[in-house]
């Protein structure tokens, strides 16, 4: 393996291998490095792939059932949660049932190790069937520049060399901040801790339990008390025979208020409505990770050099603005993305922020960076405490009262809602709330 | 469900390397600024795997033991007493997830 790659890609995980599937599709010659056992060993989600792009690495996905995939999602459900009740808005449609499908949920320890399989299998078929790899097992330490270019990677005493680099190493970006582009701390401002647990049932107490018909799933947001007031918000999941549940914080705010992450999990778990939801499974894995928060911020500016591109969460792109979060079609978008670049470099010959740069103009006209763009105030909205802590509140506080029926007058809804408002807010908070929301959404 | 407390939540995880007793730490803490000038001590809660601990006499304590590599401290820790990578594949801890 001495000699030299046309692409080394460092991380394995959606990014990576999205950008690997591209690189084998058109020919390269290539590295991908993964410092997990296997790919998807190091890596958590929520997790629901949403949007179709998965259908365009692996046509007709949905066919293999046994594949990589847990279940499509055709009921979603967004739930404001006081500390007794909840108020969901509730969409299920037969619309979702067909595919390509609208959002798929995944466990990624399967689902990356699947893709995986998927890229050995573009690379037996493309010329460099003997001279391209997946290595796992092997960390990269350092980006090896010369001149200011990016020119190959070192891992131990071992160095390998490449045209072009891509880093898809997710949000604990190490090798981002080494070759400069990202600073070498990164303050806790804009990003959320998520803590997560695998619960497992019986499959048939799970399909009845949440409704589901063959494969279709649900996907549930949860707003509110979830978090014991921190900002952030809960996730639910259903799997083939286990559902993920679990939270993302934000770590400014809970460092502020001395809160531990897993206390909160086991509290929102003790909330009278997700015990029922939850009840009698049984608890198979806790995990957690950092995850971006999608404010802009905290990105890199610039997400190439000679020689090098930036892709994935390492380049935090994500999207949270509370209806879901969106890091892993982010993932696969900027890989095909930076994907491409690197292919249009080695036609040209050339491996200069000249060309590399295109991958940056690329992304920015995509839904990728146009919607991070547009929904700034949306991400702002969801940590702003009066979106997660007073409308919840006020929400449930007229829930209780609209779907209470006394054995005497029955108010106007209207005149529960302003009760509902003077208990829990002001006019004054709905009103620029009201604002807010109208212009980021 | 019954509530489970944090050491059974880890019981549940599959650390690499676990039959090794010598193992090469991925992350550094100086503990000498948590234990002088750090005005919080946040890592000592922010922490999902309870790897900073606080003695009786509020001393910060680390270990690296039952790291899942999330990342939270490198973030929370603004005090610049955390050297953090990511464990080696052979001499290092660090975890394989099950589901993910
Ligand atoms: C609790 C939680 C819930 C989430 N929910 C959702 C959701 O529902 N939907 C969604 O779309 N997104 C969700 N996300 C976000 C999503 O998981 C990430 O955005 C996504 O995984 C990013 O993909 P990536 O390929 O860029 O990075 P990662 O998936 O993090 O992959 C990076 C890979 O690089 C490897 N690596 C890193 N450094 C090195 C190195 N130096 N040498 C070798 N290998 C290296 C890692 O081992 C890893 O395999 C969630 C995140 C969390 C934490
Ligand atoms: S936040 Fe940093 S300095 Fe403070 S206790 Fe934690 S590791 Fe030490
Ligand atoms: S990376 Fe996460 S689990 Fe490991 S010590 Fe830091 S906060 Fe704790």
């Amino acid at each position: 393996m001495d000699e030299k790659f046309d692409c080394i890609i460092v991380g394995a995980g959606v990014a990576g291998l999205t950008a690997a599937m591209i690189l084998a599709r058109n020919n390269m010659k290539f590295l991908l490095i993964e410092k997990g056992e296997f790919p998807g060993s190091k890596n958590v989600s929520g997790g629901v792939i949403w949007g179709e792009d998965l259908s365009r690495l692996v046509p007709e996905y949905w066919h293999e059932t046994d594949g990589g995939w847990d279940r499509y999602i055709n009921h979603r459900r967004l739930t404001f949660i006081d500390e007794q009740s909840s108020f969901s808005i509730d969409f299920k449609s037969d619309h979702f049932n067909t595919p390509p499908y609208a959002g798929i949920v995944v466990l990624r320890s399967k689902f990356d190790r699947w893709l995986a399989g998927k890229v050995e299998e573009a690379i037996a078929e493309s010329d460099f069937a003997m001279d391209s790899f997946i290595a796992t097992n092997i960390l990269v330490e350092e980006i090896l520049m010369e001149k200011d270019k990016a020119v190959g990677i070192r891992t131990g005493d071992e160095k390998f060399y490449a045209d072009s680099i891509i880093l898809a190493e997710g949000v604990n970006n190490l090798l981002t901040r080494q070759a400069g582009l990202q600073n070498d701390y990164v303050p806790a401002d804009h990003i959320l801790t998520g803590v997560k647990e695998i619960i497992r049932y019986d499959q048939n107490v799970l399909e009845d339990r949440f409704q589901l018909n063959g494969l279709s799933g649900m996907s549930n947001e949860y707003v509110g008390f979830a978090t014991r007031g921190v900002e952030g918000g809960g996730f639910l999941y259903t799997n083939r025979d286990t559902i993920s549940i679990g939270l993302v914080l934000g770590l400014k705010d809970l460092r502020k208020k001395g809160l531990k992450p897993h206390d909160i999990l086991s509290d929102f778990k003790a909330h009278p409505v997700i015990k029922d939801t939850i009840r009698g499974g049984e608890v198979v894995e806790y995990s957690a990770h950092v995850v971006s928060s999608g404010d802009k911020r905290i990105m890199p500016k610039k997400l190439y050099k000679d020689g090098l591109l930036v892709c994935g969460e390492a380049a935090n792109l994500l999207m949270n603005a509370g209806k879901a979060i969106q890091g892993m079609d982010y993932a696969m978008r900027s890989g095909i993305l930076a994907a491409e670049s690197a292919i249009k470099a080695r036609d040209a010959g050339d491996f200069s922020s000249h060309i590399m740069k295109g991958y940056q103009d690329a992304l920015n006209n995509s839904y990728v960076m146009q919607d991070i763009n547009n929904f700034q105030d949306a991400v702002h909205l969801l940590h702003n405490p009066v979106m997660y802590q007073k409308m919840p509140n006020l929400i449930n506080h007229f829930g209780r009262n609209f779907f209470t029926i006394r054995n005497e007058p029955t108010k106007k809804a209207h005149a529960m809602f302003r009760e509902s408002v003077s208990e829990h807010a002001s006019w004054m908070d709905l009103i620029k709330i009201g604002i807010k929301g109208a212009r980021s959404l | 469900m019954k509530r489970l407390n944090l050491t059974e939540r880890l019981g549940l995880i599959s650390y690499r390397n676990q039959s090794k007793s010598d193992i090469k730490p991925h992350i550094r803490v100086e503990t000498d600024i948590c234990n002088s000038v750090c005005p919080h001590k946040c890592t000592t809660y922010v922490c999902p795997a309870n790897c900073y601990t606080m003695d009786e006499e509020g001393k910060v304590h680390f270990q690296v033991e039952d790291c899942i590599e999330c990342g939270t401290c490198m973030y929370a820790c603004d005090q610049g007493a955390v050297t953090w990578e990511f464990p080696d594949p052979e001499i290092g801890r660090g975890i394989t997830w099950n589901y993910g």
